[in-house]
């Protein structure tokens, strides 16, 4: 622990064993390098190929403004919905592992229900079917409910976005929660704490670490699928992409800027977990 | 420091005709009685899958009974109790009861302290400060005031354990149970376990423990029991059942393990 690599060996450390500390670190210093290097040719590869397909970087710089516009509906509706879907994911899991027949039977059916139909399906119904079902029970006697169960096309997309995540996270969370060792459970229990408590100071602060990653795959898979907002007619970053792109003929400016900007964000986002991970891991041991 | 501060006389333990059938019609404990004293130490010695583990998860109803009734210091659940009330009465019984895993279970997302404080802040709702205090009393009495920030996957099972202790202490039990705590741990790591369970004993505990540690049975058990599937075969003082026993189980069963 205490070695100092680069400089002098501490007293009682053997040479060879200073010799193979310092290989060690020289392999672990090629490593990096190369790593760096490959990066670097990759970019450039990537480059070379956009300016050798000739691309209109003025063109792509002119409408720039304008599709990050965009990026605003992407980021409030992936926000949105990843909210929902979490708060439905813990109440779906806990439905899920519920000794309530009924809440059981409810969280397994949403789970059942929406992993089962398209989510292309579930934005149309959101959009199109529910102010049908308005309609109907409207002339059941219910005034009023129509007009609540048509929504405007971004509450429509967020709904259907976050009940559809909810259902897959539901599992996640499960897994999650299940994953944790009964003996945690049986400590916290001998203590005293009831149900809830032990969920909420012992169980969940530990599921939590192994639903992060997953969920951050969720959340970057969401990004992407905001996207379908644009169905709606939302000009969001991918809709204002295309919409452009076909009007000047120059759609591979378009959607390669459109790219480049989703991966941005997912870039981001990884950067945010991969801080939240480092800070959850801090029971682990320390090698 | 004294760690025991029941004041009550008589029985702390009280298990009557207790009872348990596991779901395939597994009966494992078939009608056991236990009473045990204020400050009394009984060791419970059986052959695996006698039902030792079972009765100890019985009595703070991590397991509940099929049948029968327990009492704890004062609080009685009998097991056709309705759900919801036996359900609250067994939340009393846990925070009048330690109870100490084979495995410690100590939570790994929080530091020792923070481990000692949870039951403290969270169960009796006290405040950081008052919960603090006593938290580093008990990690000086089991000799672990060094590891107060460690995580507990930096500590060696033997610390492990003791923190474990200690976060049972801290709730003030009436009772500890002992479920094989050592039985996990490197020989050269459960004396350091053993020391704070016979400090604890000497301070009036009142304490049941399975342990396969028979220098413990030997020289602090009060009462040794012994249990063969599910029944109580003999109890005793350790001299009678280690020195004179008459039951032939026991006999074949201490020559096991001697
Ligand atoms: N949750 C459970 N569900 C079903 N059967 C169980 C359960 N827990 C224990 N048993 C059964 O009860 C019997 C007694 O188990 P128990 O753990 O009480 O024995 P033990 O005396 O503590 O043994 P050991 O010395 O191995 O710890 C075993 O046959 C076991 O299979
Ligand atoms: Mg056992």
């Amino acid at each position: 622990m205490g070695i100092e690599v680069d400089g002098a060996p501490e007293q009682g450390i053997p040479e060879e064993a200073d010799r193979v500390l310092r290989q060690i670190e020289g392999r672990r210093k090629k490593y990096r390098r190369n790593l760096l290097i490959s990066f670097a040719v990759l970019i450039t590869l990537l480059v070379t190929a956009m300016i050798v397909l000739k691309l209109d970087f003025s063109f792509m710089m002119k409408w720039l403004p304008f599709i990050l516009a965009g990026s605003g509906y992407t980021f409030l509706v992936s926000v949105l919905a990843i909210t929902l879907a979490c708060i439905l994911a813990v109440v779906g899991a806990l439905g899920r592992m519920s000794s309530n027949p009924v809440f059981n039977a409810v969280a397994t059916s949403y789970v059942s229900l929406i992993r089962g139909t398209p989510l292309l399906v579930q934005v149309y119904m959101w959009y199109l079917a529910l102010p049908q079902i308005g309609k109907a029970l409207e002339e059941l006697g219910l005034h009023g409910v129509q007009a609540w169960l048509t929504l405007p096309a971004v509450p429509a997309g967020i709904l259907a976005l976050g009940v559809c995540y909810g259902a897959y996270m539901t599992e996640t969370v499960r897994a999650g929660i299940q994953s944790i060792k009964i003996g945690q459970t049986e400590a916290a229990m001998a203590l005293g704490m009831t149900r809830g408590q032990t969920m909420k100071r012992v169980i969940f602060p530990q599921a939590l670490r192994v639903i992060i990653p997953p969920v951050s795959n969720e959340f970057i898979a969401m990004i992407k699928d905001s996207s379908l907002v644009s169905l709606m007619g939302v000009w969001e970053l991918s809709y204002r992409a295309v919409k452009i792109g076909r009007r000047h003929f120059q759609s591979l400016e378009m959607l390669i800027m459109v790219a480049l900007i989703y991966w941005l964000m997912c870039i981001l986002l990884q950067f945010v977990q991969e801080r939240i991970e480092t800070h959850m891991a801090r029971g682990d041991r320390r090698v | 420091m004294s760690v025991n501060i029941s004041e009550k006389k008589g029985p702390v333990v009280q298990a009557k005709g207790i009872h348990k059938i596991f779901g395939n019609m597994n009966h494992v404990l078939r009608g056991l009685d236990l009473d045990v004293g204020k400050g009394e130490t009984v060791v419970i010695l059986g052959a695996s899958g006698s039902g030792k583990s079972t009765l100890l998860r019985c009595i703070n109803f991590l397991e509940a009974p099929t049948a029968g009734s327990i009492e704890v210091d004062g609080t009685l659940i009998r097991a056709d109790a309705p759900a919801n009330e036996r359900e609250a009465k067994a939340l009393e019984i846990r925070r009048k009861t330690g109870m100490c895993f084979q495995s410690f279970n100590l939570f790994p997302h929080m530091t020792v302290l923070e481990n000692i404080i949870e039951g403290p802040r969270t169960v009796l709702k006290q405040n950081r400060k008052e919960a603090e205090e006593y938290a580093d009393e008990l990690l000086d009495w089991v000799g672990l005031t060094d590891k107060r920030g460690e995580y507990p996957s930096c500590l060696s099972g033997g610390q492990q354990q003791r923190v474990a202790i200690a976060r049972s202490l801290a709730m003030k039990p009436k009772v500890m149970l002992f479920d094989e705590p050592t039985s996990a741990l490197d020989p050269e790591l459960v004396g350091e376990v053993v020391e704070v369970m016979e400090r604890l004993a000497a301070d009036g505990m009142t304490i049941i423990a399975v342990t396969h540690e028979l220098h413990f049975a030997r020289d602090v058990a009060d009462r040794v029991m012994i249990m063969d599937g599910g029944n109580w075969v003999e109890e005793g003082t350790p001299e009678k059942i280690f020195n004179n026993p008459e039951q032939e189980r026991t006999k074949r069963f201490l020559a096991h393990i001697l």
